[in-house]
């Protein structure tokens, strides 16, 4: 028997979550036929008595102040619709725990389960069913996740029994019959799958399910790598793996405070005080494209996981995002089937981010949106996390022999089956359907406790070596922390969050908030006493041996037996063809426009350029109280800044500067020229708040669509831009990863690439956070200075050749030489205090950089463009490396820059104008105002 | 040598504001220990042992059912002698964000008594998290932690989606006759305010913390530890010396209310 809680917020109240859907039905779904929503929890529970619910109701549901509640009756009675949502059965529902916890607190005996929903009532005349299913598919459930509770359950537990493990008769398969084996479940070609099949055969017998799952996992493109390390043929000459060469160009460039590159889970350089930091950057594409709630939440959660699993345990210290969408107001028809709409991902995307960030504790404190339409069928949804740990604990730790295999943290479910193998395939129309256990809801208090009891245990010396278990579940991190070992780990061990999940199952299970530890057998009992202290579940599955072999049994049933060597080594090198073809661009040629301030505030309205406050406003940047350098600074906190710069430290002066940069147009036109705008992009935006270029390294992330031939050799070029800007910077990769399955293909042949994406993050440590500088204008009559190398013809790419339909072919092409030397030059002004404001141009040129700089100091500018100039090209260009500075005036530039190119180009003003002239004649004015109500007015008609 | 009052930080599933606090509070001249609720209820630890009692903020057990509901209904089932104890010893409390949370789901604020909950924080009006720097006006009152700073405007973040104040009119009346409003949201004219931005979540008198009759206990949404030294302002660069000042003496007004009783 279920007893049934209902409670809602008294009708004399407002309804905050209420106004916010009906906001959404609004804006988002255009329906005005509803004009009220009224919300309601539902809780139920399973095995107590209705008096007890009644308890329950009273002491821990409904606050009586304002909330009404109802025992086992409807509590909405007056609307027009009402509509009840909740998690699918197997969904963890993370409230379920805190119920059980909670009721057990009150002394409430025999609950069995819990559960929570929530039912929502519509209100209007005119409301129809089909506005109904509207707003239930495009807003309230996420199929793959949800469903609308139509009738009560009649239980809240979930049955199972395991299937056996099956043997596979791979041996004696002909060729086709291992194409269909890998076709939709193991995403292997002819060839590795032959590979497999010889494996087998000279050992003379067939692999279980869960040996072929293992294998097709570790050999999947998301963790094998394999087009990264494929020995490659571009235009007809072999060149060493990509990879290779990235990490080659790291080696060379022997960085003093590079501690750990490539190798663990994270990239560590060194900090202050005896500290180092670590930073990791990952994508999330796939699950974000089905499911984007769950999807950001478990990207988040999952590049978290790898802080923590950096050396022998970090604390994870800030969180980053960049996503590449389709704009929000592309028309439903546009979208290909079985892909969501942009709209909808946006804002569950940010949600996601938002409430794991969140609740982790964790600052989201730097991050971009990038619009692109080719982005309708596949987004790219990247987030990154940085830690700090100390130095010497930083290098990956190693088991020895006898070590216990500790699983820590969450449950294992069957969430997440085949999430790396489903991320290294192509998107389908049939994606959505086929592979939706790749998703689930994260559980950020379930990590954020794992971490606090990692953390302790860190402190008092009990981990040997520990990694998270991403994708790949068990499979993955077992078998990756005994390579050099061997391990033997018991299946059945293994907490469960139901019954019924067969062992292939719980080794490749991909639930969130799990890590794994080795740690010797005499610190064990401690361990367990710190994981009690913090609720955290942990559970000794096995030990590392030292034969060589990866081992599983399921109670008396060995169910996998393999050789490590096979596991990790057995993959053949691919051997691939690139070659890049030049696009057939035209040349486009910028003209004045009839209407300035039109054209000006078209730019700063361009989705790239439009500020981003409101999404920023709904991250807890603050949080752990190291923000030197905010998103939003200036008079009325709306001015956006380049980097973020954290003190990681409380109470010392040292900064970590975090910032990265993307842009997808560049490398559809160039990708070797485009990449270094990327790379460049991140150093110029950290360094224009003060970062050392000399106390900087970057990670990389390449999402590509599937690496066919003229792909590949896309790829081939955007790698020899990053060895080349390793090489002129002396700023080296230490971590990377590379997605590269961003294509998307329906049945009626349509195919889709995404434009090739290159994120370089960028990360450096400084002395002191005072010797840096934000970016609003700080004072009237201050020298507006242009810094940095830059040919003005070059606007292939820019946002205002785009507003003009057209990419053009000359893009900037940056001379990475030159770019050092400003880099140097401008560290050097800012750390002796010599600018009062900077700011990197990008999106949108000088124009949007110097609109940016006033709205922040809510100053206005005179500004004049030099006759030699082209007006259009001066404003809009979008080279990086270069920078706006705001100098005291009679402080001469040349004085402070030297013999970098730099010249006044404008006043700052007290009119809160922007005044533009061209050989001292006006060109235009426009007000402040204007101009920044146009570049809120995006975001705003998206969030509200 | 000054003995340094102990200070209990805290911490539960969830909480997150936890070192930040810790920090603020050292900064100020106490001594700090992170103590787990579990370490209290298996009595590893004693309230007894410590001078002020610090709930950060964060979400305790993930903010389930009502944010900070699940961490107050444990301490009113397993602490409550001791917090009793510790209440009527003359002691300090203060609760930011998720603790003030606590405190009203405990009863602790605003009235002391365990268990009977007149005032809550619901779901901000805006329907979601906000984390943004708002201006808060320190009222006259008898709180320990705001003594001598009646009347100044100070700036600091509130970060959290359940921060609106509310209650019945009565206990609303009661509470503003006792002066037991502590800080109000207030626009850039000094003066509270009920209009978003400037009230971030809607709360009734502007109310953003508020504290019990003795002047003791505290609760309030924004976050003082976040702004206990200067370039923790996101201002910094263009204000005076003087922006964290007020966010430190919270912490400092505390540590020498124990150094003097």
């Amino acid at each position: 028997m279920i007893q049934e809680v209902r409670v809602m917020v008294r009708d004399s109240i407002p309804d905050s979550k209420g106004d916010e859907i009906l906001f959404d039905i609004h804006q988002a779904l255009g329906i005005n036929s509803v004009e009220k929503v009224r919300t309601a929890k539902v809780f139920r529970f399973e095995g107590i008595s209705e008096n007890n619910a009644l308890f329950l109701a009273d002491k821990l549901l409904a606050e009586d102040i304002f909330q009404s509640f109802r025992v086992n009756s409807t509590i909405i009675d007056d609307a027009d619709f009402t509509v009840e949502v909740a998690y699918k059965p197997g969904v963890m529902n993370p409230e379920a725990a805190s119920l059980m916890k909670s009721a057990s607190d009150l002394g409430i005996d025999g609950l069995i389960a819990a559960d929570s929903a929530w039912e929502y009532g519509f209100y209007g005349k005119k409301v129809t069913e089909a506005d109904i299913e509207h707003i239930v598919n495009g807003l309230l459930v996420n199929a793959t996740v949800q469903y609308v509770v139509k009738e009560s359950p009649k239980t809240l537990i979930i049955q199972g029994k395991p299937g056996p493990t099956e043997i596979i008769p791979i041996g004696s398969m002909s060729d086709q019959q291992l194409i269909d084996l890998s076709k939709d479940k193991l995403f292997l070609n002819l060839e590795e799958m032959k590979v497999i099949q010889s494996y087998f055969r000279s050992l003379d017998r067939d692999p279980t399910d869960c040996e072929i799952e293992i294998i097709a996992q570790t050999w999947s493109e998301h963790c094998g790598h394999k087009t990264f390390k494929a020995k490659l043929i571009v235009d007809g000459e072999e060149k060493k793996p990509l990879l290779q060469r990235l990490s080659d160009a790291t080696k060379e460039s022997k960085h003093p405070l590079v501690l750990s590159a490539f190798v663990d889970n994270s990239g560590v350089m060194d900090f202050y005080d005896g500290m180092a930091v670590c930073g990791k950057v990952e994508t999330h594409n796939s699950p974000s494209a089905i499911e984007p709630y769950g999807g950001a939440m478990t990207g988040s959660g999952g590049v978290f996981r790898d802080i923590a699993g950096t050396g022998l345990g970090a604390k994870v210290i800030a969180s980053t995002n960049m996503f590449c969408l389709a704009p929000p107001g592309l028309p439903a028809d546009e979208i290909p089937p079985g892909c969501l709409h942009p709209h909808y991902l946006l804002r569950r995307v940010i949600a996601g981010i938002r409430d794991y960030g969140n609740r982790m504790g964790v600052p989201t404190n730097n991050g971009s949106l990038h619009f692109h339409r080719d982005y309708r069928a596949k987004p790219t949804v990247i987030a990154g996390a940085y830690g700090i740990l100390p130095a010497a604990g930083c290098q990956k730790g190693q088991p020895k022999k006898g070590d216990r295999v500790v699983a820590m943290g969450g449950r294992t479910g069957r969430d997440g089956i085949h999430g790396a193998t489903f991320s290294s395939g192509e998107m389908t129309d049939r994606t959505i359907d086929v592979n939706a256990s790749a998703v689930q809801i994260g559980h950020p208090i379930e990590e954020k406790r794992m971490f606090d009891a990692i953390l302790a245990a860190g402190d008092e010396g009990l981990i040997r070596a520990i990694t998270d278990c991403g994708a790949g579940g068990f499979a993955s991190a077992v078998g990756e922390m005994g390579a050099e070992t061997g391990v033997r780990i018991a299946l059945d061990l293994a907490p469960l969050k139901y019954p019924g999940l067969s062992p292939w199952e719980i080794l490749l299970s991909e639930s969130q908030e799990r890590m794994v530890l080795a740690v010797a057998p005499d610190h064990v009992e401690r361990l367990l006493e710190i994981c009690r202290n913090y609720n955290v579940e942990v559970t000794i599955l096995g030990e590392f041996t030292d034969d060589g072999h990866f081992t599983a049994t399921y109670g008396e049933q060995q169910i996998m037996n393999l050789d490590m060597d096979f596991l990790h080594d057995g993959l053949p090198q691919r051997v691939l063809k690139a070659a890049w073809k030049n696009p057939q661009l035209s040349s486009f040629k910028t003209s004045e426009p009839a209407d300035w301030p039109g054209l000006y505030k078209k730019v700063m309205r361009d989705l790239d350029i439009c500020s981003k406050e409101p999404i920023v406003k709904m991250y807890d940047h603050g949080v752990q109280g190291t923000n030197a350098l905010p998103p939003f600074s200036g008079v009325h906190l709306d001015g956006p800044n380049d980097a973020a710069i954290l003190t990681p430290i409380l109470g010392r002066p040292y900064g970590l500067v975090i910032s990265h940069g993307l842009n997808p147009i560049l490398n559809r036109i160039d990708p070797y020229y485009g990449s270094i705008w990327a790379a460049t992009e991140a150093v110029s935006n950290a360094v224009a708040c003060g970062a050392n270029p000399n106390e900087m390294v970057l990670i990389d992330n390449f999402i590509w669509p599937f690496p066919d031939e003229e792909q590949l050799g896309a790829l081939d070029m955007a790698i020899d831009a990053c060895v080349d800007f390793v090489r002129a910077t002396g700023m080296p990769f230490i971590s990377g990863k590379d997605s590269l399955s961003s294509t998307y293909r329906s049945q009626d042949g349509t195919v889709i690439k995404i434009p090739p994406v290159l994120c370089v993050s960028a990360f450096g440590r400084i002395t002191d956070v005072t010797r840096t500088v934000s970016a609003d204008f700080k004072k009237a009559g201050n020298h507006i200075v242009l810094l940095g190398y830059r040919d003005t013809k070059e606007m292939a790419g820019s946002t205002y050749n785009q507003i003009h339909g057209t990419l053009g072919s000359n893009l900037p092409r940056i001379n990475l030489d030159n770019l050092t030397c400003v880099l140097k030059t401008l560290y050097r002004s800012i750390s002796l205090d010599q600018l009062q404001a900077c700011h990197d141009l990008s999106e949108g040129g000088l124009a949007a950089a110097l609109a940016e700089m006033c709205f922040g100091g809510d100053l206005g500018a005179v500004i004049n463009i030099p006759d030699d100039e082209n007006p259009v090209n001066f404003l809009f260009n979008e080279t990086a490396g270069c920078f706006l500075a705001e100098l005291p005036a009679g402080l001469e530039p040349i004085e402070v820059f030297g013999n970098i190119p730099c010249r006044i180009i404008g006043v700052t003003s007290t009119d809160k104008k922007i005044t533009v002239k061209h050989s001292e004649g006006k060109l235009f004015t426009l007000t402040l105002n204007e101009l920044k109500t146009a570049w809120q007015q995006p975001m705003k008609e998206v969030f509200r | 040598m000054i003995k340094k009052p102990d200070v209990c930080i805290l911490r539960a599933d969830g909480i997150n504001c936890d070192e930040e606090t810790f920090h603020a509070f050292e900064s100020a001249g106490a001594k700090c220990t992170m103590v787990h609720i579990n370490q209290l209820r298996r009595g590893e630890e004693k309230l007894s042992r410590y001078q002020i009692l610090a709930l950060p903020g964060g979400f305790s057990y993930g903010d389930d059912i009502h944010s900070g509901k699940i961490l107050a209904v444990e301490l009113i089932y397993f602490l409550k002698e001791q917090l009793t104890e510790f209440v009527n010893n003359g002691k300090l409390i203060i609760g930011i964000c998720n603790g003030f949370q606590v405190l009203v789901r405990t009863g602790l604020l605003p009235y002391r008594r365990l268990g009977e909950i007149k005032t809550t924080l619901m779901d901000n009006s805006s329907g979601h998290f906000e984390c943004r720097w708002v201006n808060l006006l320190i009222e006259s009152s008898h709180c320990v932690f705001t003594r001598g700073m009646a009347g100044r405007v100070m700036s600091a973040q509130v970060a959290n989606s359940g921060g609106k104040f509310y209650t019945s009119p009565d206990i609303l009346q009661d509470i503003e006759n006792k002066g037991q409003v502590v800080f109000r949201y207030a626009g850039n004219d000094g003066h509270p305010t009920l209009s978003y931005p400037a009230n971030p979540n809607g709360s009734i008198n502007a109310i953003a913390g508020i504290c019990d009759s003795t002047g003791r206990i505290m609760g309030l949404m924004p976050h003082p530890e976040r702004c206990v030294s200067q370039t923790q302002h996101p201002n910094w660069r263009r204000l005076d010396n003087n922006i964290s000042q007020c966010c430190r003496d919270i912490f400092k007004n505390a540590v020498e209310y124990v150094r003097e009783a």
